[in-house]
């Protein structure tokens, strides 16, 4: 009974130095100006939600790390140890022949090829050139393509002459082209770069161009012209930031569509001299024997690799392109 | 008030402009507008979607071309062609503020970039720490900190982001500004202190404004000269309080019939005129734009000066 | 006034939204009623929540959004407890249907009007072929659209902005909802054109015993169509009343701001009455009145203690602490004064 008494009371009390203190918040509060201006401030960085949204994918963050991987392992390969030359041709030291169409063992990981070269070395460098080509390819197309499609879609002037020079250079058939190339000039990488930089330019032209025309007249930009800003500076300050996603999906795409133009090429009998290992060289040898059961490794392996590259980029690319979309940023 | 005594900052005389490409059907946007603006003036112009205030806006800022007509700027004729040096002077005494603060600044751009973006272009400084006190200067002057110039637009709200855009347009230290429906994006509240800064600022640096609006009552608070436009002709000019006292024009008395009135009384009793365009007859009278008060313009054919006439000197 | 029916009946609503990985409280507790045949004004800025508000009561909010507490009644049933959309769907546009802002987006550019409105009401009111084309032309006729035989095979595009908020008025009012409720019906359209369509909204209402709930920013609609009136502030109803006593006599700070910054009550070369900064971040907690920081004759307890409702009269309720017995008078900024004159003239008058 003593304790239920003075628990009431405490609580009285409690009630009671409430009210009191109440009475004095009834007083004004210091006014500060500046609080009220910071409430309007919010801490969003547009790459930040970017990134994240783009981890949130699990098959994306997978395909990057595999293609990390890939690509890390591709440059460290040769000077890991016991790593053989991609053209050297391997004798056997029993028969004093040519190790020919050795299916793979401990020695040789991916077994040999028709000659007697070792498979492994050779998709190993193979991946490095072709994913060079593809990098060169795409860089070149990033350039050229943008250049060319942001003056095309800005300067108004530009608009009739380009279009109908895109028109007729849009008609004829890049494979024609390709081959006409690589026909008179000597097959090297020099010159497949070369050919697939002539034909591969226009897609992201255009693409470039449509979404400058999309965007050059909303009012960031009106108020450019306002203040005499020239037309490169609003090219590259004001238009190309907000295509900066989309280009780099372009990209990401583009290097996987020259392996396999590299590849078509090959396959037609004019892409790299057997010299030099690619995937398109190594597909084509291995297509030669896909019929023989036994042999059929010759093609996996690069088929294999191929596949990983192409959908590890394509998969990323598209997230990355998704994730970058600021409607996408929840 | 006389005004034969006051500067001419800007006048447009018999301005038309048309839109496409083909010589048939094209599309007039304007059609024989003619005002003048005094220096140290706001001048209101109203009217409502379509009716053509924006291209003209536009047309003085020369973003648009005009087909017909002049604009005069202190005495020099500015639309058409132009050479380099009157080009580079007219960047700086003419600025514009625009509508959508969402749209209107780079959104990858510092605030610092976008409010010096024309300093660079006109060189208007000696050097860096110069630049980056007339920065400082005009972020303090829209009411905001200058700790504000290394972030991004996105960080902020829509009323801050409109004070950006007016600082962008004053670090140029123009004499004009064409101000484009400049609070009607914005959220009632805000709307009030973006009205207070162009006030205060016109008050402190000496400014014309141009102010484009759809909305009457705001214009009111913040012209010294309305004129009205429908479909690409201006219909009635005039001093504010005359405007909106003796509106003579029958589409200005149906603008401001239209007008909501914060008052429930008022507004539940208040009979709605419409404007009809078949009440004029244009026919055989065509219509001028006749001066019927002192400084009240309108677009009437003889029979309508007579009528507007006798309506003024009832009230005189 | 008193005893009508309440048709609608939300009690202390709490609404939050996923965003960004942090958690926003869009409404914070609110409990409002809304009578059978009135008109209802939501009036607030944006961030305020008033959209929020009203898609709750039509099951229309994100995917990242849900009701944490609270209900809403509507014939009985608590409608917050519907998640399928087998249940709203016999709510949705049949009791309550709504309309939106933007009038170019709410139309399907490819159907013709016509067909639009048909639509609705063959899904609604079950009619079919002839008789769901006439009783179409009816409706489009009830709104105000010329010739509308003639009209209803035409495009959304070959509308003005005001036809086309009049067809997506009569959409809406096609399938004869109870409650109507408008967001910003006006806000793109010109001020005559918005007269004419408030106008069309008060006819219909009268014809149909409509209860239409507006949602606005714009003050000077909500004095010419609504009976009661409810102030949000950073999703809080902060003043609730009958249209002539919020705008006569209000009470709380916010409102007070809201009135005297509008422009047809400056005086000019006078400064505007305005109200610094901006509303408050929803993604924190909010301690206290969320209007304090702003408010320049804020109360020590304001910034610790939320305020509860206080009564002016038995219809007019404000949450202030402005109201409580213990705090200090404060006198309302100068246009508020000169509008409660103008009442006390008006009402003498009359």
């Amino acid at each position: 009974m003593g304790i239920g008494n003075k628990k009431i009371t405490k609580l009285a009390e409690g009630i009671n130095e409430s009210i009191k203190t109440d009475e004095a918040l009834f007083d004004f509060e210091e006014y500060d100006d500046s609080l009220a201006e910071r409430t309007g401030y919010s801490n969003y960085s547009y790459w930040r939600s970017t990134f994240y949204v783009f981890i949130k994918n699990r098959a994306a963050l997978f395909f990057l790390i595999i293609m990390i991987a890939l690509l890390v392992f591709t440059f460290i390969q040769p000077i890991l140890p016991n790593q053989k030359s991609p053209t050297q041709i391997y004798i056997d030291p029993a028969t004093n022949m040519q190790l020919r169409n050795h299916p793979p063992d401990s020695e040789f990981i991916f077994g040999t090829n028709s000659i007697g070269q070792d498979l492994w070395a050779r998709i190993w460098s193979g991946t490095r050139t072709s994913l060079m080509i593809g990098l060169l390819v795409a860089i070149w197309q990033a350039i050229a393509g943008i250049t060319i499609g942001a003056l095309w879609g800005y300067v108004r002037s530009l608009d009739r002459f380009i279009t109908e020079a895109y028109n007729v250079i849009d008609n004829i058939p890049t494979t024609i082209i390709l081959i006409l190339l690589t026909y008179i000039m000597r097959p090297s990488i020099g010159t497949l770069v070369f050919a697939m930089c002539i034909t591969g330019w226009r897609g992201m032209a255009l693409f470039v161009r449509n979404q400058i025309v999309i965007i050059r007249d909303r009012e960031y930009n009106l108020a450019s012209k306002c203040l005499g800003t020239p037309t490169r500076r609003i090219i590259t300050r004001n238009l190309l930031p907000y295509l900066v996603s989309v280009i780099m999906l372009r990209m990401a795409l583009a290097i996987p569509e020259a392996i396999g133009s590299e590849v078509f090429l090959t396959y037609i009998g004019l892409g790299l001299p057997i010299s030099i290992p690619s995937l398109g060289n190594l597909i084509n040898e291995g297509r030669v024997v896909m019929m023989v059961s036994s042999l059929r490794y010759q093609l996996i392996f690069p088929a294999i690799v191929i596949s990983i590259i192409t959908i590890s980029f394509y998969v990323i690319g598209n997230v990355f392109a998704d994730a970058a979309d600021p409607r996408n940023h929840i | 008030m006389e005004y034969n005594k006051r500067e001419v900052l800007l006048e447009v005389n018999n301005l038309c402009i048309e839109f496409g490409r083909k010589k048939k059907n094209r599309f007039r946007a304007v059609d024989n507008v003619t005002f003048e603006i005094y220096k140290g003036e706001t001048f209101g112009l109203v009217g409502e979607s379509g009716s053509g205030k924006t291209t003209i806006g536009r047309a003085i800022m020369r973003l648009n071309e005009t087909s017909k007509g002049d604009i005069i700027f202190k005495g020099h004729r500015i639309n058409g062609k132009i050479s380099k040096e009157m080009d580079k002077e007219l960047t700086k005494e003419i600025q514009m503020i625009f509508q959508d603060p969402m749209a209107s600044l780079n959104e990858r751009a510092k605030v610092d970039y976008i409010v010096s973006e024309g300093l660079y272009n006109i060189k208007n400084y000696k050097n860096e720490k110069e630049r980056k006190e007339k920065v400082e200067n005009a972020l303090l002057d829209v009411g905001l900190i200058p700790e504000f110039a290394s972030r991004f637009p996105h960080e902020f709200s829509g009323g801050q982001r409109q004070r950006i855009g007016i600082a962008r347009a004053l670090v140029m230290e123009p004499e004009f500004i064409i101000a484009d429906e400049p609070i009607s994006a914005l959220d009632v509240s805000i709307r009030a202190q973006v009205l207070n800064l162009l006030s205060n600022l016109q008050k402190k640096k000496g400014l014309t404004y141009l102010f484009i609006a759809h909305d009457l009552s705001v214009v009111r608070f913040i012209s010294d000269r309305i004129g009205v436009i429908r479909k690409g002709k201006i219909v009635e000019l005039a001093e504010t309080e005359e405007l909106f006292q003796h509106p003579l024009h029958p589409y200005t008395q149906g603008l401001l019939s239209a007008i909501p009135l914060p008052d429930p009384v008022k507004e539940k009793h208040k009979i709605l005129k419409v404007y009809d365009p078949k009440c004029h007859d244009y026919d055989k009278d065509k219509p001028e734009w006749v001066e019927i008060g002192r400084n009240h313009f309108v677009l009437a054919n003889k029979r309508e000066q007579e009528q507007y006439k006798k309506v003024l000197k009832e009230f005189n | 006034m008193m005893e009508e029916n309440v048709i609608l009946s939300v009690k202390d609503l709490v609404v939050k939204f996923k965003l960004r990985g942090r958690i926003l409280t869009a409404i914070r507790g609110i409990s409002l009623d809304a009578y059978e045949g009135e008109s209802l004004a939501i009036v607030g800025e944006s961030g305020s929540g008033k959209s929020v508000f009203t898609k709750t009561f039509m099951g229309l909010l994100d995917k990242n959004g849900w009701v944490d507490f609270g209900s809403i009644e509507y014939k009985g049933k608590d409608i917050t407890k519907y998640k399928t959309e087998n249940d709203w769907i016999k709510i949705r546009g049949k009791e309550i249907a709504m309309v939106f802002q933007e009038p170019m987006t709410s139309l399907n550019p490819l159907k013709t009007i016509g067909k639009q409105v048909e639509e609705t009401i063959i899904l609604h009111q079950g009619l079919r072929g002839e008789n769901a084309r006439k009783a179409a032309v009816d409706i489009l006729k009830d709104v105000g659209i010329p010739e509308p035989a003639k009209r209803y095979s035409q495009y959304p595009h070959e509308f003005s902005g005001g036809m086309r908020q009049r067809v997506v008025i009569a959409i809406a009012i096609a399938c004869r909802p109870n409650i109507l409720i408008c967001d910003e019906p006006t806000t793109a359209l010109d001020v005559t054109i918005q007269a004419q369509i408030l106008e069309l909204l008060k006819n219909l209402k009268r014809k149909y015993s409509l209860t239409i709930i507006y949602i606005t920013h714009d003050l000077g609609v909500v004095a010419n169509v609504a009976d009661r009136i409810a102030v949000m502030y950073a999703g809080d109803v902060v003043e609730i009343g009958t249209c002539e006593e919020v705008f006569y006599n209000p009470q709380h700070p916010y409102t007070w701001a809201l009135l005297s910054s509008l422009p047809q009550l400056g005086i000019k070369g006078k400064e505007l009455y305005t109200i610094k900064g901006t509303p408050p971040n929803l993604f924190n907690e909010i301690k206290g009145d969320a209007f304090a920081p702003r408010n320049p004759r804020a109360l020590k307890i304001d910034f610790i203690k939320k305020p509860p409702y206080f009564s002016v009269s038995p219809t007019h309720k404000v949450k202030t602490w402005l109201l409580d017995p213990r705090a200090p008078k404060v006198e309302p900024p100068e246009s508020i004064k000169m509008l409660r004159s103008q009442w006390k003239v008006n009402n003498n008058g009359i």
